[in-house]
């Protein structure tokens, strides 16, 4: 657990026509959390996250960033919006400029970079977002997706610790909204903060750490995402539902099946509780094993030549990099969303995949396989793909 | 309602990624050959050059094309029609005074002078027409920028065209769900209707405005707007071309200076 980095103690906050927004919320961010802020239209999830970059100021308690608390002259707002980066949910609303690279330029001007410093921080931000090459477009001949992903790059272009985002999904269609949650995640690995406002649990449900209910400008409850989800009153209470899963997984246990304690969180999860409850094995299968191709050392692996010896492979990417890469390479992709968990659960079926991954996400991939591993008492074997030839390295034999 | 904007055709032509300097001195060279010429011939040699590598080159739409290009060649046909009948002159082919004071006549110098003058604005439109049409107003802030044109005159520029296109769409949405409730059935409804969009769009636009600052402000706003990132460089063979078509369209201007259309 990192050290708090945002704390709210009892602060209250009334609208100009006098209605209560905020009445009394006091809770703290760790760093490197991701927490997603839910509760019905009114709630005041969004009067609650722009007090986080000082854009609103409560009218009694303290905000703290840092352990310190936030003062509202220019100098230390200009410093703390820096650091607390905040995308709005309605992307129009925060382009400004004409050109998507004047636009993502434009955090960085403000902050006084050079010419050479502000390029650098575009072209980074960007890449980031997968958006290489849009530099001269102008923002009305955007996709909605495009549009959010210009709001985003403009905020990481000034590099903050905190990312704030007001509904990432709103208004985006199934796919382009789990593009953004890879990308919060992907954003998260790399060491960043994440607060997001959502109406979406099926969505938060999966991502967040944390999960706070917030219901007339007060925290109904806060807690992770399946004991807060989990409780059908308070769910109720604050106008939700109960994500998919984790209802299937309560009346499972209502009807008397023996269930691991630890809640179902995916598809994964869900599976492995229902082998548990049936037939008491993860596995029936020699497992399949996970193949990880790092797009920022590809070494000499001819992706087509090996795609080709081994059709049956599915391939996902992760990471906004690997996704370009697998485009521009016209790499058919099975998964690009929820992959690791995807691949294994390809592998309990005994069948082979293969990751094309960005560096900073193979961590995240060792790190998730060994814990299902660990709590499941299987082995499936990840692979880093090096080279083609398969004595001098560990290569994917094709599955015959 | 909603119209294909000049500037949305030129965002995609086919000549967007050539140097900026490169297009604008075919276009103003274009335009400033053509006052200078003495005849009709170089306008028009201008006018077929640069529309064809309007078509052709840019790739835009034939039909589209056209569709811009009528509108001021009717206004051009009915002021040379006026010029014709009323300059006067010797050669006289056809006279008629209707009244004591107004005399038409059809005179060799009238026809000549109307033939040069339709010619001119043909010209002119397609340098025109090729800047607006190959040159999108984001390039065009590169030079304001070069041109030392008052910051605060170039934020503002770009602040504006970057809202019209917002408000633009939403007083399509206004328009649309007015349509869909008949608000433009009659006259009299057509006005009331009239004047909800106008206000129910200035109210967004007043709207669009406050959030402009916050959005400014949540990204630690300076007073400074950021370098537009430079454009593509000079290509030596499209610097040529530009080079050979003012050479030879300055040629002609210079020889054909005496030949008149009758």
């Amino acid at each position: 657990m990192g050290r708090i980095i945002l704390e709210a103690r009892n602060i209250r906050y009334r609208y100009p026509r006098g209605m209560d927004a905020i009445q009394g919320i006091s809770f703290h961010v760790r760093k490197g959390e991701k927490i997603a802020l839910v509760g019905p239209n009114g709630a005041g999830k969004s009067t609650l996250l722009l007090m986080f970059n000082g854009m609103i100021r409560p009218d009694s308690g303290i905000i703290l960033f840092d352990n310190t608390p936030i003062r509202y002259d220019r100098a230390s707002l200009r410093t703390l919006r820096k650091r607390v980066g905040f995308v709005m949910q309605n992307p129009d609303r925060q382009i400004i400029s004409p050109t998507v690279f004047q636009d993502v330029a434009f955090g960085p001007t403000n902050l006084g970079y050079s010419e050479q410093e502000t390029k650098g921080a575009v072209e980074n931000a960007l890449r980031h977002v997968g958006l290489e090459g849009f530099d001269r477009r102008p923002p009305h001949h955007l996709s909605g997706g495009e549009k959010k992903r210009v709001a985003i790059a403009g905020v990481l272009a000034m590099d903050p610790d905190v990312l704030v985002f007001d509904e990432p999904t709103s208004g985006l269609d199934p796919s382009g909204s789990e593009d953004i949650m890879e990308l919060l995640e992907e954003l998260n690995q790399q060491g960043k903060t994440v607060i997001i406002s959502t109406h979406d649990i099926e969505l938060a449900y999966p991502w967040a750490d944390r999960a706070i209910l917030l219901l007339n400008g007060k925290i109904l409850q806060e807690d992770v995402p399946d004991v807060a989800f989990g409780n059908q009153e308070m769910v109720r209470k604050a106008r939700l539902s109960v994500p998919t899963l984790l209802e299937l997984y309560l009346e499972l246990e209502r009807r008397g099946f023996r269930l691991p304690e630890r809640r179902p969180r995916t598809v994964l999860d869900m599976i492995n509780v229902i082998d548990r409850a049936f037939r008491n094995k993860p596995c029936y299968t020699e497992p399949g094993r996970i193949a990880l191709l790092d797009v920022d050392a590809p070494g000499d692996v001819d992706l087509e030549i090996w795609q080709a010896a081994r059709p049956e492979v599915s391939i996902g990417a992760m990471g906004t990099r690997a996704k370009q890469f697998a485009m521009d390479g016209k790499i058919p992709l099975d998964f690009t969303y929820g992959v690791i968990d995807k691949c294994i659960l390809k592998a309990l079926l005994g069948e082979d995949s293969l990751i094309i991954i960005t560096r900073s996400m193979v961590r995240r991939v060792h790190e998730r396989v060994e814990e299902f591993c660990r709590e499941n008492q299987v082995r499936i074997t990840v692979l880093t793909l090096s080279t083609n030839r398969e004595e001098d390295g560990p290569g994917l034999t094709s599955p015959e | 309602m909603y119209e294909e904007l000049l500037e949305d055709i030129a965002q995609q032509n086919g000549l967007r990624e050539v140097n900026t300097y490169t297009k604008l001195a075919a276009g103003i060279g274009g335009i400033l050959l053509c006052l200078l010429s003495m005849s009709f011939v170089a306008p028009l040699f201008i006018a077929f050059v640069l529309s064809f590598s309007i078509l052709f080159l840019a790739r835009i739409d034939a039909k589209t094309y056209g569709k811009i290009f009528v509108a001021p060649v009717v206004f051009a046909l009915f002021s040379v029609s006026v010029i014709i009948l009323l300059a006067g002159g010797e050669m006289a082919f056809w006279r008629w005074q209707p009244l004591s004071w107004l005399s038409l006549s059809l005179t060799r110098e009238s026809i000549n002078e109307g033939v040069f003058v339709f010619s001119r604005v043909i010209g002119g439109m397609s340098a025109l027409l090729f800047i607006a049409l190959t040159t999108p107003m984001t390039d065009l802030f590169v030079v304001m920028r070069r041109a030392r044109l008052p910051e605060e005159v170039l934020d503002l520029t770009m602040i504006i065209y970057r809202t019209i296109f917002m408000i633009m769409s939403h007083m399509v949405l206004v328009y649309q769900a007015q349509l869909m409730r008949l608000g433009y059935r009659s006259f009299r409804e057509s006005i009331r209707s009239f004047a909800t969009l106008c206000g129910a769009v200035f109210v967004a636009s007043w709207e669009a405005g406050e959030d402009l600052i916050k959005a400014m402000e949540a990204r630690c706003y300076e007073g400074k707007f950021a370098v537009l990132g430079d454009g593509s460089p000079v290509r030596l063979t499209s610097a040529l071309a530009v080079l050979s078509f003012l050479l030879v369209s300055g040629v002609i201007v210079m020889t054909t200076r005496n030949i008149t259309f009758i």
